[in-house]
């Protein structure tokens, strides 16, 4: 009886055996096919940080201050319906946040302070001691946020407008109301889930963050469509009147002020690569 | 003296069928098509009742031999990553390919941003299943307080309403957040400037429980039936 027991269970162990690791089929390909990364995270959060604070100081300069003048509205509530203006500059970096999560790419980009008009925003815990010495130092800092599994950098956010200091001295929801230009108001963290890329990867991740301005921008552009009064759209910038450039013109403009010192940096860290 | 009492070998063989014929048959009708919601885990959430399962429970990528294969390699150290076997794990883009809220007031992403590290090792709210765990039949799973872990100073300068938001903080009214809030601000309505003009706490706690709505049936963002990738 023990025998006919022992050959059933060596010929069970050999077709288990067979079924698991005889590669019949092909195997499933790793959960990441990357290659391996070699452009260390930090600099490229570092280019998309520069590309941020461009386009920021493009969209809050030429739009929401040269705007206002031109008699079009900027508002915080300004996705409600009946509320006929564009989104404030930090609302706009918000909604280039909301289309970076619908990226695939693993991009966090998010804006705090330590005296925010939404107390939503206001840094806590860790991330307030690394923001307290980011306003010494005016530089950024690195850090790894282990629950989330994020290498996550923090790059000082300072006025440099009039207009971001006028309406958050005035916003009746301020808890601080003594700002300055070149005062240190808030924080951009970035995000993302490995600490290096490949130089691939690296041009999709700009890419996608420069998708996302884009995006941020259109969506102004379409709620203008439901506008009483509708700003003309084209070439023409709100500095020579009702005017809103369209996207395609805002990007270009954006493309102009960022893209050589963006290229400057691929090709500086693709020597430093090479070599 | 009672004998102690015998199978005769039919009989018991009669058992031993009856044991191997039964649960197969019962696992025949469970994965009969048609009958998936039998093997579900409880009862749809609210709004999911005529879901397809595959809506959220996706195929995994490859054959069940290569899924098995691949995790059996990954066991014993050949391969670096195992495999989702028979469906992937629902996460947030199951939810978002129906529930897109371009103006989401809590959208579960921000939630990753390192100030939130507490509130992510308690309530995990950037899950969406932290707070909607399906197969409960309910609407929200999140307790009504869950507003306290995150919205700690009530103070507001010019607060318009009344009890102040501070007032309620103090006494604790947690639930109150959610009689004039709508946790996602999907609904087409305006926020009460009075306790009293708003829906009760119990009303609120029905809504949670999959009750009827309280801010109304107009949605800015309709989920769809469909899945949308972007």
């Amino acid at each position: 009886m023990r025998r006919p027991g022992l050959i059933l269970t060596a010929l069970s162990l050999a077709v288990l055996g067979i079924y698991l690791f005889v590669t019949a089929p092909p195997a499933l390909p790793e959960a990441s096919a990357e290659p391996l990364g070699v452009v260390p995270i930090e600099q490229v959060l570092q280019t998309v940080a520069a590309e941020n604070d461009i386009v920021r100081a493009l969209y809050t300069a030429e739009i929401v201050t040269k705007g206002t003048e031109a008699g079009l509205l900027y508002d915080e509530d300004w996705r409600d319906e009946g509320v006929d203006a564009g989104p404030l500059p930090a609302l706009f970096l918000r909604e280039a946040a909301r289309s970076l999560q619908a990226n695939p790419l693993p991009v966090g980009l998010f804006l705090g302070s330590d005296f925010p008009i939404s107390p939503a925003n206001r840094f806590e815990g860790a991330q307030a001691e690394v923001f307290e010495r980011i306003k010494q130092n005016r530089e950024p800092e690195y850090f790894y946020a282990e629950d989330t599994g994020q290498y996550t950098a923090m790059f000082p956010d300072v006025a440099g407008v009039a207009g971001c200091v006028s309406c958050h001295n005035d916003h009746v929801d301020s808890p601080k109301t003594d700002w300055q230009l070149d005062d240190v108001m808030g924080a951009a963290t970035w995000s993302y889930t490995k600490p290096a890329v490949s130089q691939a990867e690296y041009l999709r991740i700009v890419a996608a963050v420069r998708q996302s301005f884009r995006d941020a921008y259109a969506r102004y552009v379409e709620k203008t469509s439901t506008f009483e009064s509708q700003p003309e759209l084209g070439e023409r910038w709100p500095e020579q009147g009702f005017y809103l450039p369209s996207v395609d013109v805002f990007m270009e403009e954006f493309g102009r002020r960022a893209s050589a010192a963006t290229v400057e940096r691929l090709l500086v860290e693709a020597d430093s690569v090479a070599t | 003296m009672i004998a102690p009492r015998t199978h005769q070998p039919s009989q018991r063989r009669r058992v031993y069928v009856l044991a191997a014929v039964v649960p197969i048959l019962a696992l025949g009708v469970l994965v009969m098509p048609g009958r998936e919601r039998l093997r579900a885990a409880g009862p749809a959430n609210t709004g999911h009742e005529q879901l397809d399962c595959a809506q959220c429970h996706t195929a995994a990528d490859g054959t069940v031999r290569q899924q098995v294969q691949a995790n059996a390699r990954h066991l014993i150290g050949l391969r670096a990553s195992g495999a989702a076997f028979l469906h992937n794990p629902v996460e947030n883009e199951d939810c978002t390919a129906c529930h897109q809220n371009d103006d989401d007031r809590h959208p579960v992403y921000r939630f990753n941003e390192p100030r939130f590290a507490e509130v992510r090792a308690t309530v995990a709210p950037q899950n969406c299943v932290s707070c909607h765990a399906e197969h409960t039949g309910r609407r929200v799973t999140a307790e009504a307080t869950v507003c306290s872990n995150c919205h700690v100073d009530m103070e507001i300068r010019e607060d318009p309403i009344e009890p102040s938001h501070a007032q309620l903080a103090l006494r604790e009214d947690w639930p109150s957040c959610l009689q004039c809030h709508d946790f996602h601000g999907n609904h087409v309505r305006d926020t009460p400037q009075r306790l009293d003009d708003a829906p009760s706490t119990a009303e609120v706690l029905r809504y949670l429980a999959g009750g009827p709505p309280i801010y109304g049936d107009q949605v800015r963002f309709p989920a769809t039936t469909e899945r949308v990738t972007q």
